[in-house]
């Protein structure tokens, strides 16, 4: 009896066994068989670190080899998070570092409280330290624990602020482009090219980053590498921007507008000889703001790009605070003073009669006028509209329209019997007026002019390779529309395309918008002979690691080209056979050398008092002056514009200068196509280039501001070659 | 003894079997000593594996853990030794002051005890330390399984189950003093085995159970139970808990099953454990050195570990059931209770069905006292195997 009870029990706790220990073998079955796999995969990622390697991003060239963007290795000491975790161990760690750091243990414990710091990422202690402290800390990861060397690399900018505008700057990533970026492959905290050719050409210079993937325990020491995957580094750009050209076009344009902030402009006229007493005042011109291009004719390449207002690229990185950066660039809503902006490729500019030359084109290659060049027509001063009826210019429609008014007489200048070459020369307003009205009424056809002005790439974006460009706008019914719905001019104005907008696009005001970079683009169709291009800033990349030839030079003639960009870039041409182009080309040529026309009394070419001394004979050069007038017509808010060429195929450039509210064409921005053009023909030395001093971050300026070592080229006449 | 067996001429009528068939010496159950054996040998290799990459890392030398490790194997097989050359008859007649003794140290260790990790566990005697707790599940069995049996009766009336809970209470409530919750819910194990066999009434099983769960709640109430120790709770109740507090737990759990589900069928090979070579889990040459066989193994592996023990509790069970000495089967009971209930929970947490409370798993952990006092335990059952004839 009391066996049987007793194994009765025991067979109890023997089941009870037997339970218990099945229960662990079907667990262990679950766990190993069932739920291997993806259990496995979790392993594998808690026990890898992966550390990124940044590539060397690309570096810039000019045209001649200078190195305009360079990169610095900058080494970082960081520590890891959780090692350090315990204060005191901290402190005891910190107390070790200062020595290798050369920094006390208490800024780096300031360092490594720092909220800036990514809450992910390891800590940063001392950023840009020598290679011999990194080596001498990684060589004691022992001592170290929790210690590393991050490497990164930090833009350098040498010959800042120059061709800011061109090169650009590096910035974060903005929220708005982070979705696109990450997919990219792009890390959030990575810098981007935010601007200029390091926007444009971002996946270029980039590069790939490399990693390497460490095994790793609980507190993050690396065991051993498991994967190494070094960074590519990114390609280099070399630009057809030569530095020399490019800072003198910057000197003589800053030099040019504070010549003309000091200049007074003309007065205002009531009636001929009689001043308007509310403009009794004296005024000087604003001149805030303008632009320079010099650009190759035969092959698009820029050589010079200068904006102003400009701007030292290097504030970017230097590490200022935000409330610094609000003062070096403020928010404004005062186009004068944007700086951000280049204006060569984003001003939206009346042309006023720099783009005369195009409406002489429409009018020579649409059969307008009768006898072609040979047509003549007798400028009287003013024009009156031959389409309206005389009862509605009674009514108020702006029947009249005037020539510029002659200072010596005080009353709109009277060229006479002029033909296509002469009213270029001359600039007559009444010849282009005449044409305007003739190619709305004639035909019948009421966009003529803007058909044959797009052919020279007006009104649409040239394809520059930078970014934030205006593609312009040229008068239409359409446009009009447009502005009317955003409120820029009125709902009844916009009701009809008329006669007098034709009028006003024929001599470059009106709704004609257009920016420097397509007036340069315009002028080189002419002087090639009818070559559409598209202008470039860029004249190849180069493979990876281009070495230097000297101190502050790439070889760039044996780097190995990986796109060439100065292969043809015509995009399309236009038909300049026949008697189409050499009238034209004959009063551009006039504007530079003269002769005027005599009416009344001999009146000289635009350009034949500042060119008087010009070594044509050098370097032939053909232009046109343009004076677009702004707000109210007031002498003070005309800006001036010049657009110019070669003649010679062995240097074919094209430069043209724009600046907003200068005065004259001929007064303020031919001046500096002068110089330019001295320089390209060899008469005018050009300064040397020097790298530029180290930016000073306790400095107020924007961009430190240049001026000619010798002035004597904007000056008129131009008497003979100067150092 | 030697010289005349080898002397012996083989045709010396029944020849070498010159002892009775019940002598003690030829009466050792080799199977379960080949088991145990088995597990020590693979426990110190496991060991091995799960100590090396810490050592490494700290510039010590990798063998250190295992070389301590095979020590006290050495002494344990002594102490098995011993044991097994006493007669448990003999043992029965020293219970009380072995108990009493145990009682002494544990009192003793709450005063003087080296603090670790907030528990006072052991003494510190230099190159190794003891801990009492692992002593009081050997005496604590010796003196319930003598007191049970004085009485010859094929169940336990109320005042002798009274008399057995208190004897298995008070080193309990002591060892829980320090706090080792473990080592105490071993000693109630054991005492619920033995007395279930000893043919306490179903309802006084019971009562025990309320008794541990109430004590469970006081223990808690009072404070006498670390907050760690809730914590482990709750971290089983919630295994993806979010809460700070809980994440050490989580994270030695989680990796844990990580390394076990890693190990596959056939495991990542000796020495080729990621997990565990990483160090991801914290005491894992002792509480979770099963992860470190599961990952290095894999489902061969813990099988074949699941089999040794499983092998192990048929053989003492076998020798409860053939002993005619019911203070014998006593002994064999409460130690079949111990090794399945350590077992179960030491792998169980392994495997995450169980709550974390701090203990090895018997014979194959790396340690000391839990070593020799698993040793004891097979030494007491063998006693019993031997003398099961008389």
């Amino acid at each position: 009896m009391a066996a049987v009870n007793s194994r009765g029990r025991m067979t109890t706790l023997g089941g009870i066994a037997i339970a218990l220990l099945s229960l662990l073998v079907v667990r262990v079955w679950f766990l190993q068989v069932v739920n291997a796999e993806s259990m496995d995969e979790r392993a594998q990622a808690i026990r890898t670190r992966t550390v990124r390697i940044p590539p060397e991003r690309g570096r810039i060239f000019d045209s001649q080899g200078r190195i305009v963007a360079d990169n610095e290795r900058l080494l970082t000491i960081t520590v890891d998070r959780e090692t350090v975790k315990d204060d005191s161990v901290r402190a005891e760690l910190f107390s070790r570092l200062s020595g290798p750091l050369e920094l006390p243990a208490e800024d780096i414990e300031i360092a490594f409280k720092s909220l800036r710091n990514d809450p992910l990422a390891d800590i940063p202690l001392k950023v840009g330290v020598s290679e011999d402290t990194a080596l001498f800390l990684r060589e004691r990861g022992e001592d170290y624990p929790g210690v590393d060397v991050r490497e990164d690399w930090k833009r350098d900018y040498l010959y800042a602020p120059l061709a800011s505008h061109v090169i650009g700057f590096l910035g974060a990533i903005r929220e708005s482009q982070l979705s696109l970026y990450l997919s990219l492959g792009y890390e959030p905290n990575e810098l981007i090219g935010q601007f200029g050719v390091e926007q444009t050409y971002e996946s270029e210079l980039r590069g790939t980053p490399g990693y390497i993937k460490y095994e790793v325990d609980t507190l993050g020491n690396k065991l051993r590498e498991i994967a190494y995957e070094p960074a590519i580094p990114g390609q280099d750009v070399v630009l057809s921007i030569d530095l020399a050209y490019q800072q003198f076009a910057e000197q003589a344009l800053q030099t040019q507008l504070k010549v003309r902030q000091r200049t007074e402009a003309g007065k205002v006229y009531l009636a001929p000889g009689e001043l308007d007493p509310g403009y009794a005042e004296v005024n000087y011109y604003k001149a805030p703001a303008g632009s320079v291009t010099m650009m190759n004719w035969a092959t698009g390449e820029i050589i010079a790009m200068a904006s102003y207002p400009t701007f030292d690229n290097r504030w970017f990185n230097a590490g200022i605070s935000g409330s610094k950066f609000q003062s070096l660039f403020p928010n404004t809503q005062d186009p004068d003073q944007s700086i951000l902006v280049n204006r060569a490729i984003s001003g939206r500019y009346n042309l006023g009669s720099s783009f005369k030359p195009f409406t002489a084109y429409a009018a020579l290659n649409s059969g307008q006028l009768p006898g072609g060049s040979t047509y003549r027509f007798k400028d009287e001063g003013t024009y009156t509209l031959e389409s309206i009826d005389r009862s509605l210019c009674q009514q108020g429609v702006k029947c009249v329209f005037k020539n510029a008014v002659c200072s010596s007489s005080g009353s709109p200048c009277r060229y006479g019997w002029v033909d296509v070459e002469a009213a270029l020369a001359v600039s007559s307003d009444a010849f282009f007026y005449k044409i305007g009205e003739q190619i709305m009424t004639q035909r019948n056809t009421n966009d003529i002019l803007e058909q044959e002005v797009r052919k020279f790439g007006f009104g649409s974006s040239t394809g520059i390779d930078l970014p934030y460009e205006f593609s312009g706008a040229l008068p239409s019914l359409a446009l009009k529309k447009k502005l009317a719905e955003s409120g820029a001019i009125t709902e009844e104005s916009a009701r009809g395309y008329y006669v007098g907008d034709n009028v006003q696009f024929s001599i470059g005001q009106g709704l004609l918008s257009a920016t420097p970079v397509q007036v340069a683009r315009a002028y080189s169709v002419l002087a090639s002979g009818g070559n559409v291009l598209r202008p470039h800033v860029v004249r190849y990349l180069l493979a990876p690691g281009t070495p230097d030839s000297k101190p502050g030079y790439a070889d760039i003639e044996n780097g190995r080209i990986i796109r060439d960009l100065r292969t043809s870039q015509v995009i399309s041409t236009v038909d300049m056979s026949g008697d189409r182009r050499e009238p034209i080309l004959r009063g551009l040529k006039r504007v530079i050398t003269g002769p005027g026309v005599t009416s009344d009394y001999y009146h000289k070419t635009t350009g034949e008092k500042l060119f008087a001394n010009y070594p044509y004979e050098i370097l032939p050069i053909a232009g046109k002056t343009g004076t677009a007038q702004g707000f109210n017509n007031l002498p003070w808010n005309d800006s001036s514009a010049f657009g110019s060429f070669s003649l010679a195929l062995n240097r074919p450039f094209t430069v043209v200068a724009y600046l907003e509210k200068s005065g004259y064409g001929s007064q303020a921005a031919a001046p500096i196509a002068k110089c330019m053009w001295l320089a390209i023909a060899g008469q005018w030395r050009l300064p040397e280039v020097f790298p530029a001093e180290p930016l000073d971050v306790a400095s107020t300026a924007v961009a430190k501001s240049q001026s000619m070592p010798n002035p004597q080229c904007l000056s008129t006449p131009y008497t003979g070659l100067r150092e | 003894m030697s010289i005349p067996l080898l002397n012996r001429r083989p045709s010396s009528g029944l020849g070498n079997v010159r002892e009775s068939m019940a002598d003690p010496a030829r009466n050792i159950d080799w199977i379960l000593m080949g088991c145990v054996i088995a597990l020590n040998i693979f426990g110190a290799f496991i060991v091995y594996s799960a100590s090396r990459p810490q050592l490494t890392r700290l510039g010590l030398d990798p063998y250190s853990t295992v070389q301590r490790q095979i020590a006290f194997l050495i002494i344990s097989a002594v102490a098995m030794i011993l044991t097994m050359t006493i007669d448990f008859q003999l043992l029965r007649g020293r219970a009380e002051f072995l108990y009493g003794a145990t009682l002494v140290l544990l009192v003793l260790v709450l005063i003087v005890g080296a603090v670790r990790g907030g528990a006072r566990l052991s003494f510190d005697l230099g190159f190794f330390s003891v801990q009492p707790a692992e002593m009081a599940k050997v005496t604590t069995l010796l003196m319930l399984a003598g007191y049970l049996s004085d009485d010859r009766l094929d169940y336990v009336p109320y005042d002798t189950f009274i008399n057995a809970l208190l004897i298995m209470v008070a080193p309990s409530v002591l060892i829980l003093l320090q706090p080792d919750l473990g080592s105490a819910s071993v000693l109630v194990a054991c005492a619920m085995g033995v007395l279930l066999v000893a043919g306490v009434r179903i309802k006084y099983i019971v009562m025990i159970s309320l008794f541990a769960l109430i004590s469970g709640v006081v223990a808690i109430l009072s404070g006498l139970v670390r907050g760690y120790q809730l914590d482990r709770f709750k971290a089983f109740i919630n295994q993806n808990s979010d809460d700070d507090a809980l994440q050490n737990i989580i994270f030695q759990v989680k990796n844990a099953k990580r390394a076990v589900a890693s190990g596959g069928l056939f495991g990542k090979g000796y020495l080729q454990g990621p997990l565990t070579n990483g160090s991801f889990i914290p005491v894992q040459k002792t509480d979770f050195v099963f992860s470190a066989i599961a990952e290095q193994f894999g489902l061969i592996g813990s099988a074949m570990v699941l089999t040794l023990f499983g092998t192990i509790l048929w053989r003492i069970w076998r020798t409860a059931q053939m002993t005619r000495s019911q203070l014998g089967r006593f002994i064999c009971i409460g130690a079949f209770t111990m090794i399945l209930w350590q077992v179960f929970q030491n792998i169980g947490m392994t495997l995450g069905i169980m709550p974390v409370t701090g203990f090895a798993l018997p014979y194959v952990s790396y340690g000391g006292s839990h070593i020799v006092a698993g040793a004891v335990l097979i030494g007491l059952v063998q006693n019993v195997h031997m003398r099961r004839l008389r």
